[in-house]
Formats: C-alpha cells, structure tokens, sequence
C-alpha cells in the first residue's frame, strides 16, 4: 500500500468521530432514498403484478338492474376486450358471537361456477362454491382471518328480508378490493366488512335478477380511449337506471393504494436533498479546517514531488471514504427498512404476496449521490490545498484578518466582555460560515416541524371531523331511498335516543371542461348531529338553492362561490341542472358537495328522500338495538362511527408515532453532525487563543463559554429561518399528501416550533458540550509550543 | 575537488515578495555557481535571503527576474507541473522542522518518496544510511528531534537525489543531536556523491563544507573555500 494510501486511512481513523457524524447525516440521506424507492417499487410492482395476473378491470360501471344480452353491446365498443356482468349487493351480516352488525358485499360468480375472467380472485383456502348450493359462500381471506373463520363454518346475513345462513368453502383475495372498504366507512375494518362471493344463481333468486345483472366490470384494449368508453356505456346503461361507469383512478381500492404509492414518491423526492445538501456542507467544513491543519504537510507533499492531482485526490478521498461509511449505514438501514416497510405495507394493503426485487438502481443512485455530495463538497477545499504554492504552503498562514467595524462599536457601547466580543468577532469574521451553519441547522429544525405537524393535522382531523361534524354514534345506511316517515321507524329501534336523515344523491358536477363525480349530500333545518365544519370551528351550512361544496371539489373544478356549475343526476329523473356555488368549506374525507332538503327535493321533483339516518343511542340498549338492527330488511348495514373515529386513532397514531420519533433521531443526527463538527474545528482553529486565555487567569468556564457560546449563538439564529423552513416543507408535504380521498390541513401550534428547537438547542448543547470536555484537557504548554 | 560540472547556475536572481503593499526584496542579484558532489553552506542572519534561494533551487518557489539554471536547464520557464517533475525526479529537501507526517511510521515517511520515485532504493536501506535501521515502525512522536531529522535524512535520499537541499538542518536540535544529522549529511555528500547545500545561521558548521557562501540583504557578502574541513564530529556550539 502506498504510503499516501495509509496517511489517509489513519487520517480517517483519527476523525473518526468528524466523520461518523457526517456519515450519519449522508446515512439519513440515503436510507430514506433507499426506503421510500424500495418501498415505492414494491408496491408498484406488486400491485402490477397482481392486477396483470388477475385481470384486474379498467373500467366498472353499475345500473339498478339490466339485462345480461345487454353485455354484447357493451362488447361491441371500440375498444373494449373483456366485458363481465355481475350481481353486486351489500348485505347485513349477523355473525355468531358478534352483538354488532357486519356488512358484506355480495358479489355473484359466473354461471359456469368457475372463477371470473376479470378480478380474478385468489383461491387462498378451501374452494369455490358449488353452483347448485345455494348457501354456500367463498369469503375475503381478511375477513376470514380477522374473524377467525374455518372452512366450513357458517355465520349468517340478511338477504332481501329472509335471514339465511352460509356456509363458508373457501376463502380468497383480489386485485379488487386489496384496500378493502365498507360503506360509510373511512378505514377498512376486517372484522364488519368482508367480500362475499355466491353463485350467480343465489342472487338472481334472491334479488329479482333473472337474467338480469346490476354491475358491469371490462377490460379495454392498452390504447382505447377510455372517456369514450366510458361515455358509451353511460348511454347503454342509460335506461336501466346506470349511475355513471368509472375507471381505475376512481375505483376505491386502487385510488387508495395509489395515492400511498405517490406519496412515497414524493417523500422520496422532497426529503434526501435536504440531507445530501447538509452533507455536503459539513464535508466541505471539515475538509477545509484539515486541509487548514495540514498546510505543512501539503507543502511537503509538494517538495517531494506530489502532483497537484495527487494531493486534490488526497482530500477527496478522505471525503470519499466518509461517504463511503454513510453510504454503507444507509444501504444496511435502508435495505432493511425497505424491506420491513414494504411488508408492513403489504400486511396493510391485503396482497397475495409481496414482489420486493431489489432495486440496483436505487442503491446505485443514493450511492452515486452520496459519493458525489462528499466529492463535491471537498472539491473546493481540495482544490484550493493543490493549488497551494509549495513555498507559501510551507511557511505559516498569516493570522486572520479581523477588522474594525460599526458593530465593534456596537459591542463596546453594549459593554461587552472580551469572551462575548470574540463570539461576535468570530461570527462576523466567518459570516458565511456561521450563515451556513444556521441553515443546516434550520433544515434540522425545519425537518421536525414538517413531519411533527402531522399529529397536530390529525387532532384537528379528529377534532372537527368526528367530534364537531359527525356527532353521531351510529350511521343507518336504508338498502333503499326512503321518504321521510322512515325515520319514525328508526325511532322506533332500540335505545335510538335522536334520530335525523341525509340523502345522498350520486351526481357528475361539471364546470367548463372540467368533470368530477361525487355525491350531494342533502340534510334537513333538524340537523344538528352532522353538520359541516370549516377549519376554523365555524358551522357551515348550504343555503337556499345553493350548492355548499369543499375546498377540494373547488380546486379540482375552479370553482368559487356565485359560479355556476352543472349537475348531473346519475340516479331517478337522471336530469341536468345548473347550480350557483354558495360557499366552499372544509372537508378533510373524500370529496363532499352539499344542499338542502327542500332545494333537493325540488330538483328531484319528488317528496324529500332519504339514504341514511344519524342516530344517538343509549348505550344500556346497544345490543337491543343490533339485535333489532340485524332482523330489519329496510336497513342494509349500519356504521359505529365511535369505531371508526377509534380505528382512524389507532392506525393513524401507532404510524406517526414511528414516523415523529423517526424524524427526531434525524433532526438529532443532522445538529449532532453540525454542531460537533463545528465545534472540534472552533477547538481545533483556536486551540491556542483558548490557551492563553487560561493562561492569562480566565476559568476554564469563561473560556468554555467562548466555545459553547458561539455555536450556541449560532444555534439560536438558526430556529426562525427553521420555523419558516419548516412551514414550508409542511406546506408541501401536506400538499402532496392531500387527495380526492383526503385532505391533509397544515397544523401548527406554537407548541410544534417548540419542540423542534428545543430537540435542536438541546442537541446542539450536548454536542458542543462533549467537545468542551477537551477544553479541560488541554495541554496549556504544549498547545502554546505547537508551531502554527 | 573538481570544478567542471556545474550542478546549479543563478545570474542577477531577483526574488520580490509583496505583502501589506510593501515590497520586500528577498533576493537582490544574486550570481551564483554550484558543483556536483560539493557540500556548500549558506550562512547568514534570518531574512538574508539564504531561504528564498535554497526554495527557487528546490523548485518551491519562482523568481520574479533573472536566471536559475538546474545543469543547464533553465528553472524559470519550468510550468508548475514540470517544476513537480523535477523536485521528484532530482531533489532532496530537509526542513528546519523536519516535516515528518505524524500518522506515519519512520518507513512510511520515507516510503512516501520512494512511491513516486523514479530509482529509489528502499526505505529500510535510506533509513540504515542514517543509523535508523532499529526504528523502522515508530511514528514521529515516538522519536527525539534528531531521529526524526535522520528519518527526514533519510527521506530526502532515499530517491537517490542529485542535489540534497537542506533548510536549516540542525536549527532545531541540540549540539550532540545536531552533530549526528551533521555526520548523516556528509556521509551522503561522500558516499553518494549527492551535492549538498546546507543553510545555517550557525557559523560553528561552516568548517565542514567545501565552500561557504555568506548572504547579508539578499546578496552574497563573500565566498570562501575550505581548504580543511572539519569532521562534524569536532564541530561545536
């Protein structure tokens, strides 16, 4: 080995401690590029892979009851390859043990009795029902599982009035429903919701659909035009009462998982460059004090015949092993966290099985970043070391050039002491040092308040969304529209203490070319248990004819209040109307619209309707009331809105607990890698200063102060451009995480600023502290006889 | 001691340095010949200008006029990587401060030159010209001051170099210590044939070398030869 190649690995022995620090900070980089691409690949490519191999639809369409000879038509469209009818029903579940309902989406087999073209389910376990069986069922394996459901057993549901038990053969999953949702629901709940499929002959028996289908799913050619498509089939299903046929992106499941999957894209993009960026700063730091350090060492490198080559490669070396040394930490991190995440993942979302192919690339991209980010940031250090002329390197730098300036009046005015004057001297000697010193660790603070915002975003949530809009315990879902008078029999349930009604009504709003399919929500004056909130506590309400819709439906279609906007009807008369914008409120679920009863009812043409009710109820009767709830054919399921505001709790907490206290360690590891570093150069450039103050009577405490001091002041200017930083990452992280299924508000307390630079400070001041120990060991005499 | 090759040749040498607005002239017109396997000594107070001409020799340093002449080659129009090529292909340096890189054993320190050196021979044999054979693998804080000057001996020679330039050698060690670097750098003069140019403000060493150029403000005052010279051995200060 050459003995310049052993120079530099005792070199980086001997800054160990400089160099993890670094290599923490460039780790984060990676691990987290490495994380959210693999992660990202992982569901990407599982999720391709399981909707390719099971036929995964492109387009579902539903109707109240069509012919099934109408399926040739629809085949007939340009573009259309595969086309399936099928029975869709949602039924009230009565399972053994359980006092609350369930719901299950019954779903009808092909006639032949064997597994459908399109969203082919997975057989998991067991097998499919016998055609000629007419109680027997095949369920989702999460159902089964969250259930504790064998082969064989039985539970049973309330199918068109008549209470009948099924028999379970088998379980299975899809492509259809991997993020498995109830109806009125905003979490999947295993335990209430589940996929049930029966043959065909059951349901047309059941439901009055003899020969006839109320669902349609197909395939299309890769260059179809899918809108087309789409608009065709609308006018086929026009007169069987069609609600407007959707594609991929609007399909439940899939719009879910593929929202998560754009987030991790964004969080692979917005987060790394803050950590490569700091990198490449404390790198050029560090490797600039060494080089400083090393003068001496240069010149004589260059006496001896070293090539200016040689000695830039020397130093951007050192950084390259300190990069080297991050990229491994991150590459073990990051492979292991991808992989556990991408299961957690796939745990989550209920796939078949996980596709996790290690991604070459992004180990080779988060490597090459790295590798460059330490090159880059030593370049110029290195650079400068061999531009050097030997004869100047050799012989001792002048001594740094302070000047005299208004500020020094300033500080003399103020009647500062010597210790407080050389903090500022050396603050403004180097401002663009301590500049960039604040700004890394304004990306620590700033890191904290952009992920910490979200528990604050998720109170709010809870708060105005459960606690303030949807005040109700229960939701009644009607298997059909109801006139009024339904609500005096919901009065009549059980334990129903308040009771009041809603109406959603499936519509295509329309302004200019823009087009979005939601349901109007319609609710009476007695409303007082669901009302809508705006982000400001403020009760909303639609007023006359008005349409109240939200700030989602608003940017979606450029809309503000007094716009006109079309409304088409996907259910009853099927008319178009057009509406006048009232308002824009809040809403944090989903995309909402909103009028009145009255307003509805006369669009409608038709006395006021009802789909669901809201109820309060006496706890002491709950059971009563499920048990009266299961036996009531007019109630097609019911949703514990006490459940779910608990299940969107649990999941939501337990993830950002792990994401908060993920994102401290960064915030530690970033001020760790600044601070220490920052404070081993101070040490190390004014080791001698410090030295003579002691020797001229100063306590070892006023010359700590004049260390910890600066590093603290610096520290100090850091947290304002940090709170701004951080409300502006939070801002974009709030963007990108909001969707047509949720919107994700920007929350932050004062208490959110706090606690980033209180982590930050209180970091800052271990770590200058760890080095102010050195102060107490300093060897007075020897430091005052090093040669500079 | 012949006369006829001249290893190093300076006419009207010109070195200016300007620092705070001043201009300060290290060298002013100096005339100069140096001769293969002669050991001179450059004697004169600090700031005389003995440095600045030892570094244009060495090829650390340019000067602002005149000429510098390495056997017939002219230094002055030598680009920077030229002037790299030539220290490690011709010249031995050692420093008043010996310039040892501290996280390197002794072997190491030389071996730093004989990597990149056309025709070295190998620090162990460098390092037993010196007397250091028995500290191979210590680092520099592990030796007294005159070990680590032999090391830095050792270094300088260890390429086999043509002329050994040597920067206040002793200025940092005591009289018996300096004595042993002494005896280290004759040895080389006589046994290798390297010509050897030592700076000194000591005029006690003055007796061991061939010649003695005496520098005063950037110019030679006076030239004498020895026509004996002293061992190292029977040099004292």
């Amino acid at each position: 080995m050459h003995a310049l190649d052993i120079k530099l690995l005792r070199d980086f022995r001997r800054l160990w401690g400089q160099a993890l620090a670094i290599a923490l900070v460039l780790a984060c980089g990676v691990m987290i590029l490495l994380t959210a691409f693999g992660m990202h690949r992982a569901l990407d490519d599982t999720l391709a892979a399981f909707y390719d191999r099971n036929a995964f639809a492109d387009v579902w369409a539903s109707a109240e009851k069509a012919p099934r000879p109408l399926l040739t038509d629809i085949a007939q469209i340009d573009g259309v390859q595969v086309v399936e009818g099928r029975i869709e029903e949602y039924l009230m579940l009565d399972l053994p043990g359980r006092s609350k309902t369930a719901t299950g989406l019954a779903l009808s087999l092909p006639e032949s009795g064997e597994l459908p073209h399109l969203n082919v389910p997975i057989l998991r376990s067991g097998r499919l029902p016998a055609i000629t069986a007419p109680d027997e069922v095949m369920i989702s394996e999460p159902f089964a599982l969250a259930n504790g459901y064998q082969i064989g057993d039985q539970f049973a549901a309330l199918m068109s009035g008549q209470k009948r038990t099924l028999t379970i053969t088998g379980t299975a999953l899809s492509p259809e429903f991997v993020y498995a949702i109830g109806p009125g629901s905003l979490m999947p709940d295993d335990q209430s919701f589940g996929i049930l499929w029966l043959p065909q002959a059951t349901l047309e028996a059941t439901f009055d659909m003899s020969g006839a289908m109320n669902a349609v799913t197909l395939s299309v050619a890769r260059d179809a035009n899918v809108d087309q498509v789409r608009h065709e089939i609308d006018l086929l299903l026009d007169r069987y009462g069609g609600t407007g046929a959707y594609g991929r992106e609007e399909q439940t499941s899939n719009a879910f998982v593929a929202t998560e999957i754009a987030q991790l894209k964004n969080m692979a993009t917005i987060l790394p460059p803050i950590f490569f960026g700091i990198s490449a700063f404390l790198v050029n730091m560090v490797i600039g004090r060494i080089v400083a350090l090393e003068r001496a060492e240069i010149g004589l490198l260059k006496a001896l015949g070293y090539t200016d080559l040689h000695i830039a490669a020397h130093y951007v070396l050192l950084a390259g092993l300190t990069a080297l040394l991050g990229i491994a930490i991150g590459w073990a991190t990051g492979g292991m966290s991808a992989r556990w995440m991408a299961g957690q993942y796939a745990d989550y979302f209920k796939f078949p099985y996980l596709i996790f192919n290690v991604s070459y690339d992004a180990y080779a991209i988060s490597g090459g970043l790295a590798l460059a980010t330490a090159a880059l940031g030593a370049m110029r250090s290195a650079m400068g070391a061999a531009r050097l002329p030997p004869a100047v390197a050799m012989s001792p730098p002048a001594p740094p050039r302070y000047k005299r300036s208004a500020f020094d009046r300033m500080m003399h005015a103020a009647r500062m002491s010597q210790p407080t004057m050389m903090i500022w001297r050396s603050i403004l000697r180097w401002p663009l040092r301590a500049g960039m010193s604040a700004v890394g660790l304004s990306f620590a603070v700033a890191v904290m308040i952009s992920v910490g915002f979200f528990s604050y975003s998720l109170d709010a949530i809870k708060d105005i969304a459960f606690d303030q809009s949807n005040r109700e315990d229960t939701v009644i879902l009607f298997a059909k529209e109801r006139p009024l008078t339904v609500l005096d029999e919901v009065r009549d349930l059980p334990g129903v203490l308040e009771v009041e009604g809603e109406l959603y009504a499936a519509v295509k709003l329309r302004h200019g070319h823009l087009e979005k399919q939601l349901s109007i929500t319609t609710r009476g004056a007695e409303a007082t248990l669901a009302r809508s909130i705006d982000a400001q506590g403020a009760v909303v309400e639609p007023e006359g004819s008005g349409l109240l819709i939200t700030n989602r439906v608003a940017e979606v279609l450029d809309l503000r209040p007094g716009d006109p906007v079309e409304v088409e009807f996907m259910t009853g008369r099927r008319e178009t109307h057009i509406l006048t914008v009232s308002a824009v409120t809040e809403q944090f679920f989903g995309l909402g619209a909103f009028m009145t009863r009255d307003a509805m009812a006369a669009l409608q043409r038709r006395e006021p309707h009802l789909s669901v009710a809201n109820i309060t109820l006496d706890p002491t009767q709950e059971d009563a009331f499920n048990a009266q709830v299961k036996n009531t054919p007019l109630i097609a399921s019911t949703v514990r809105v006490t459940d779910m505001k608990q299940g969107f709790t649990d999941s939501i907490d337990e993830n950002i607990s792990v994401m908060n206290g993920l994102f401290v360690v960064i915030a530690v590891l970033i001020t760790v890698g600044l601070t220490y570093n920052s404070a081993r150069i101070q040490l190390s450039e004014r080791a001698r200063e410090l030295a003579s103050l002691r020797i001229l009577g100063f306590s070892n405490w006023d010359v700590s102060y004049v260390l910890v001091g600066e590093i603290m002041l610096v520290a100090l200017m850091a947290q304002p451009l940090g709170w701004l930083l951080g409300y502006g990452i939070g801002a974009l992280m709030a963007n990108s995480f909001s969707s047509d299924l949720y919107n994700v508000p920007l929350v932050l307390p004062p208490a959110a600023y706090a606690k980033a630079s209180l982590v930050v400070l209180g970091t800052a001041l271990a770590s200058v502290m760890l080095v102010r120990r050195r102060i107490d060991r300093l060897d007075l005499v020897a430091v005052m006889k090093t040669r500079e | 001691m012949p006369r006829s090759e001249i290893v190093f040749h300076t006419e009207a040498l010109v070195k200016t340095y300007h620092t705070g607005g001043t201009d300060v002239h290290a060298l002013g017109g100096v005339n100069l010949d140096l001769y293969a396997r002669e050991l001179t000594v450059l004697l004169g107070p600090s700031g005389s200008g003995k440095s600045t001409l030892l570094n244009i020799l060495g090829g650390l340093d340019h000067a602002t006029s005149g000429l510098v002449e390495f056997r017939g080659r002219d230094l002055t129009t030598l680009s920077d990587r030229a002037l790299t090529r030539y220290r490690r292909d011709h010249v031995g340096f050692v420093f008043q401060f010996y310039n040892l890189v501290p996280s390197l054993t002794a072997r190491e320190n030389v071996q730093m030159v004989t990597d990149i050196a056309p025709n070295p021979m190998s620090p162990e044999e460098a390092l037993d010209r010196v007397g250091m054979s028995d500290r191979l693998d210590h680092f520099p804080a592990e030796l007294s001051g005159g070990q680590q000057q032999r090391v830095a001996i050792a270094r300088a020679i260890a390429k086999r170099p043509e002329v050994l330039l040597c920067d206040e050698p002793t200025g940092a060690l005591d009289s018996s210590t300096g004595v042993q670097v002494l005896e280290a750098i004759r040895e080389i003069n006589e046994d290798l044939g390297t010509s050897a140019i030592v700076i000194t403000h000591n005029a006690a060493i003055q007796g061991m070398a061939h010649r003695v150029v005496r520098f005063q403000d950037g110019q030679i005052s006076n030239v004498t030869t020895n026509d004996t010279r002293l061992k190292p051995a029977e040099i004292e200060w």
